[in-house]
């Protein structure tokens, strides 16, 4: 501000014409500033020990410091101008001027307070534009003479010097190469400069660079800015010197209030402590204990590129060798006396000739010599070696590193097929006689006859081992389910249609075991109390009783599935509904008795099994299988099948795996001992699963789905707790065709035999062997 | 190898031929070797007939050209080469067939007369011009096997004298073998007992030689106390009474007994589904030896003219046997060419060397053991599953299956090879 000031009243006074009386009060000025300067330099000395602290830190702190000084020369010289002139200056300076000799340091800095507000008024540019014209104004007064600015014009080396040393050269400084800089030729005379004056409408916005001596026309926003500083208006334009004040300092107690209490007079002189404490530095530092500055490292730092690898290695050495790319060999052509064939007839060698360089095929023309003595020079010698030197050059050197592996080690180690024999590799008997898909089929215990159900309503026995049908049985209903009763002592078929599950006696197998049953069957007495059961048990009689139907169970909803247990004497039923919690019933045939084993409904129930051995009762909804033990009624372990929705289900004989096929492609394995997860998940079929089926002797597991084909799967189950079951697919079994998007719908293993059976959608069953 | 010497020999007194060595070409076949030997005949003795020949090299027949076939064999051509040579067999000629109502379950054969079982639950009786002469009806359930006791012209009954009267026995699946006695003359049957003792389908019953005993089999085991799960096998003697009881049972097998049949009069031999094939010894009711395979037996056939057991089982595969091997397990040779369970086999009755071979791929094949890799013919008459087959002495092939036919064949062994 206060430069601006004075900038103003240099203008103000190039008015007046004072011209002489100022160029003396600027010549004292000077003086005095070196005077100033000089006190500033004892005080400064005084705090030479900031000074020197200062200067270890960082530069921006070196520039304020400049800054600072360059601010207490100016401002000294306007409290000089302001001494002689006209004492218009405002209380803050006279005040200031009351200061000032007390102490420099609080002067200065009250200068590097206010210059900061002039940065933050106008932002540097524009002010130091400003400044520069009014210098340059006032040196139109006098040119060279009075100069303070320290803002120096780059293109001129000779620095802040009077120009007038320069006033009979004929140059006025030098450029930053050290050349002389020229003064503008200056032919303008009084007269040219009154013409000058009169015609040219710019001549008084034109003024004169000191420096370099030439003329320089002001644009409006510089003459703007003058006008604006001579009105004693504030040289940004955008500079509202009539905000609202804020009266910051009022009785309301703010969480961070703000006093107008002055500083106290310690914030102005140096902490004790400190210069306790600087002093001891100081004298470190004088006695050479410590260096104020660590002396900087000349000499550059490498590091070893190679540090790591051993130098001794030849392979560390030429790990990234790429070898040259070799030249081809000279051929029979290359010879100075080459068979006659590899010469070129005259219609080759016009035609070689008349061939872009690029396409020929030899790079010369074979000759021949009479001895090698003949040879001249060889005039592409230069050329070819250049080409080598190219192409050594240009060489490609990326390494292409290659992973060798070897496709045999990706393929998990599996034993071979042939070596987990017997399993089932053919197909060896179609049984037909079904005119619907046939949708479950179950296997006599001794292995002699084969029972399936259909949609076409009827149940058929076979004989196995000759595909022959040899009972026909029919029925209310599309046939769901079929069940052969696995205890040998008792001969009867569980088949459910509808609601309905009915106990067949086929007659197949031993007489005295189908008499026996029928009498197991009549012998049952009614019980004295009469229970209220969901299910109705009746005596077939009649034509039903003829066929062979000896129970009929009449159900509330549709049955589904029909499972027995190994004694043979319990039956579980699925009644798939996901609303009720009658879903699953178990019947005791022996009583005639029905259970509900569930209270609540866990969801849609797929399919249940009995456990072969233990009393557990696996139910398969559409995520998971529960396992409930039956006697402590309790639930043991829920599997979580990882699968949409279960389809089938199918227990080890052993009883500790478990496997479950589902509708998205998958067959999941469980060990029960090892965790309530898959231990393994096949997804072989390209279509969901249906069924599956494990083999009672053989390690063998079988799954049947839409795509028609059935897979054999070796899955052997060791006693050993700690060895996992080995699972292998050996075969792909194919036989039936698809129809109506149906494939595969039930299969079954041979009890005794490597056998499967399939039933499928085109109405057959197939006996693979 | 453009030439080979060889030396061709005869057994046939009525085709021989000088015995020096001749160089023929090694690409020469069987044809070319053929109508060598008609011109060494036709130079001989000028009343010579064209004869098709058919060529042994160590035994085995020539089927493709003489370089290539040795090749395999391994055998030197430095040296001359032994080349046998036999009146090649002719085809088997198609004769009759017979209508059945249902599927064939079984069928034998003798000089006279068919007799055949059916899933109509009757044996029938045909003549070999395949009229039906008797229906034998009396099982509940299907018949499963049939055999000839005896076809004795004069049968002592009781106190009365029958002339052309024959005893026949039938298996079914009722658990119940059916001794009927028929008397050609006035076409008369009539059941002279009923087997009982089966706690399960009765599925095959053999006859000894002496025609005396009969020996059945179940498929189906009885299920006793102490041995669970075992089948019986029953052998009878012929005694009077209406109802019969097993004189003795044989029991070790775990599964389904298929095929049984007499070895001689002291031994007889069964066939199992648990894989392995029993040697029994009839007196005494003791297993003598087991020959172990690896798949389920469904047929055997046993011919004492090369002492070897035939057995068909469900791996497509013909295997040769010898049953006088004690550790068992020891196939001498497989025949392979069926794509199908091979349900029935019978070795030829006067050729050591032949058998018969039926399948579920609607084929019965004739073999010969000296070609293993191919059968000498096809017959591919039946249109479905065979389930049955057998030869008889006078040359004559029956097959039966699920079909409702019974094919019959004349194949007519040269009487030349016979005693060879």
């Amino acid at each position: 501000m206060t430069k601006l000031k004075n900038k103003k009243r240099n203008l103000e006074e190039n008015e007046d014409e004072q011209l002489p009386i100022f160029d003396k009060d600027g010549g004292e000025d000077a003086h005095l500033d070196d005077g100033d300067e000089d006190q500033g330099d004892l005080s400064d000395s005084e705090e030479s020990v900031f000074s020197g602290l200062e200067e270890s830190g960082s530069e921006s702190d070196d520039e304020e410091e400049e800054d600072e000084e360059d601010g207490s020369e100016e401002k000294s010289s306007d409290i000089e101008e302001d001494k002689t002139a006209d004492g218009d200056g405002d209380d803050q300076l006279s005040a200031k001027e009351v200061i000032k000799p007390q102490t420099d340091g609080q002067n200065s800095k009250e200068k590097k307070k206010k210059k900061k507000a002039a940065g933050k008024e106008g932002g540097e540019e524009s002010v130091a534009s400003v400044r520069d014209s009014g210098l340059q104004i006032s040196s139109q007064v006098d040119e060279y003479e009075h100069d303070t600015s320290d803002e120096e014009d780059i293109r001129n080396t000779v620095g802040n010097i009077p120009m007038e040393w320069y006033k009979d050269y004929p140059h006025i400084g030098y450029d930053l190469e050290g050349k002389k800089i020229f003064k503008p030729i200056r032919n303008k005379d009084e007269l040219d400069e009154f013409l000058d004056k009169m015609e040219n409408p710019d001549y008084w916005r034109t003024v004169q660079d000191k420096m370099t001596g030439a003329d320089i026309r002001l644009s409006d926003e510089q003459v703007d800015l003058v006008h604006r500083l001579q009105q004693g208006k504030f040289g940004d334009v955008n500079f509202n010197e009539y905000e609202p004040a804020i009266d910051f300092f009022s009785n309301e107690v703010m969480i961070h209030p703000v006093t107008n209490r002055p500083q106290d007079k310690r914030s102005f002189i140096p902490s004790l402590i400190e210069k306790e404490k600087v002093g001891k530095l100081v004298h470190a530092i004088k006695m050479g204990w410590i260096k104020p500055r660590r002396p900087k490292e000349t000499t550059p730092q490498y590091y070893d590129l190679w540090a790591k690898e051993d130098p001794n290695s030849i392979l560390g050495r030429h790990k990234m060798h790429v070898p040259a790319p070799k030249m081809k060999l000279p051929g029979h052509e290359e010879s100075y006396n080459p068979p006659p064939e590899y010469l070129l007839s005259e219609e080759e060698r016009l035609a070689w000739e008349q061939q872009d360089p690029e396409y020929r095929k030899l790079s010369f023309l074979p000759q021949k010599f009479a001895c090698l003595r003949a040879v001249p020079a060889y005039s592409r010698f230069i050329h070819e070696r250049f080409e080598r030197c190219l192409d050594l050059y240009l060489c490609p050197r990326q390494r292409k590193m290659r992973v060798n592996v070897n496709p045999e080690d990706l393929i998990p180690k599996l034993p071979k097929p042939k070596d987990l024999q017997p399993f089932p590799t053919t197909q060896s008997l179609v049984y037909r006689g079904h005119s619907s898909l046939v949708r479950s089929i179950s296997v006599s215990p001794s292995g002699q006859w084969l029972v399936s159900g259909s949609d076409d309503c009827t149940v058929r026995f076979w004989e196995v081992s000759t595909a022959r049908c040899l009972k026909t049985v029919e029925v209310g209903g599309a046939v769901k389910g079929v069940a052969w009763n696995p205890n040998p002592s008792i001969c009867l078929v569980a088949v459910s249609y509808d609601d309905t599950v009915v106990l067949l006696n086929p007659g197949l197998g031993d007489r005295l075991v189908c008499t026996a049953t029928d009498q197991l069957i009549s012998s049952y007495e009614e019980p004295e109390e009469v229970m209220d059961q969901s299910v109705q048990w009746a005596v077939a009689e009649g034509e039903g009783h003829e066929q062979g139907h000896r129970l009929i169970l009449k159900h509330p909803k549709t049955v589904r599935q029909v499972t027995w247990h190994g004694k043979g004497d319990y039956l579980a039923c699925v009644m798939p509904d996901n609303g009720s919690s009658l879903q699953v019933v178990i019947h005791q045939v022996s009583k005639r008795r029905t259970q509900n084993p569930f209270r609540k409904n866990k969801g849609l129930v797929q399919c249940v099994s009995f456990h072969p051995i233990r009393p557990y009762f696996f139910v398969a909804t559409q995520r998971y299988v529960r396992v409930y033990n039956l006697i402590k009624q309790e639930l043991t372990k829920k599997l979580m099948a990882n699968c949409k929705w279960i389809s089938s289900m199918a227990i080890h004989p052993g009883g500790d795996n478990v496997i479950c096929g589902s509708y998205d492609c998958r067959l999941a394995w469980f060990d029960l001992d090892l965790s309530t997860k898959p231990y393994k998940v096949l997804r072989h079929h390209k279509k969901a699963l249906r069924s599956v089926a494990y083999h009672r002797h053989y390690p063998l597991f079988a799954s049947g789905s839409d795509d028609g084909s059935v897979i054999v799967c070796h899955g052997m189950v060791y006693n050993d707790l700690l060895q996992n079951p080995l699972i292998v697919p050996v075969k792909v079994l194919k036989g039936h065709t698809i129809t109506h998007d149906l494939g595969v719908l039930d299969v079954t293993f041979h009890p005794t035999q490597p056998w499967v059976f399939s039933s499928g959608a085109d109405g057959t069953v197939r006996l693979f062997t | 190898m453009s030439q080979v010497q060889a030396r061709f020999f005869t057994e046939n007194k009525k085709y021989l031929i000088d015995d020096v060595p001749f160089s023929i070409p090694a690409a020469s076949e069987v044809a070319d070797l053929s109508g060598v030997i008609n011109k060494l005949l036709e130079a001989k003795n000028d009343g010579h007939k064209h004869v098709e020949f058919d060529f042994l090299v160590r035994g085995q027949f020539l089927r493709t050209s003489l370089a290539s076939h040795m090749e395999k064999e391994n055998i030197s051509t430095e040296e001359v080469v032994e080349i046998e040579y036999v009146e090649k067999f002719t085809a088997p000629q198609p004769e009759e067939c017979i209508m059945h109502d249902d599927w064939i379950s079984s069928v034998e054969a003798d000089s006279e007369w068919i007799l055949t079982g059916s899933y109509d639950k009757t044996a029938r009786i045909w003549s070999m011009e395949g009229k039906a002469v008797m229906t034998v009806a009396g099982h509940t359930d299907v018949v499963k096997d049939v055999a000839w006791v005896k076809r004795s012209e004069n049968l002592q009954t009781g106190s009365l004298v029958v002339n052309d009267a024959s005893l026949l026995l039938t298996a079914s699946l009722d658990q119940t073998i059916m001794l009927w006695e028929w008397n050609s003359e006035r076409n008369k049957v009539e059941a002279r007992h009923c087997c009982r003792g089966h706690a399960g389908s009765v599925d095959t019953v053999a006859v000894d030689p002496t025609r005396t005993k009969v020996c059945v089999l179940p498929t189906v085991e009885e299920d006793e106390i102490e041995e669970p799960n075992r089948p019986r096998k029953k052998q009878k003697t012929e005694q009077m009474g209406l109802t019969r009881t097993p004189l003795m049972t044989f029991s070790g097998h775990n599964e389904a007994v298929s095929s049984v049949l007499w070895m001689d009069a002291e031994e007889l031999c069964s066939a199992s589904w648990d894989h392995t094939i029993r040697l029994w010894d009839a007196e005494t009711g003791e297993q003598k030896s087991t020959l172990t395979g690896s798949k389920v037996f469904n047929s055997i056939s046993y011919s004492p003219l090369c002492r070897r057991l035939a057995s068909g089982s469900t791996d497509r595969h013909v295997r040769l046997w010898d049953p006088r091997s004690k550790d068992g397990s020891l196939v001498l040779l497989s025949l392979t060419s069926h794509n199908g369970w091979v349900t029935a086999v019978r070795w030829s009755p006067s050729h050591e060397h032949q058998l018969v071979s039926g399948s579920l791929d609607n084929v019965v094949k004739l073999w010969d053991t000296r070609s293993c890799k191919a059968p000498l013919y096809d017959l591919a008459a039946h249109e479905d599953k065979i389930l049955c087959v057998d030869w008889t002495e006078n040359g004559l092939i029956l097959s039966g299956g699920a079909d409702n036919k019974l094919y019959t064949y004349r194949y007519s062994t040269c009487v030349s090879d016979a005693g060879a």
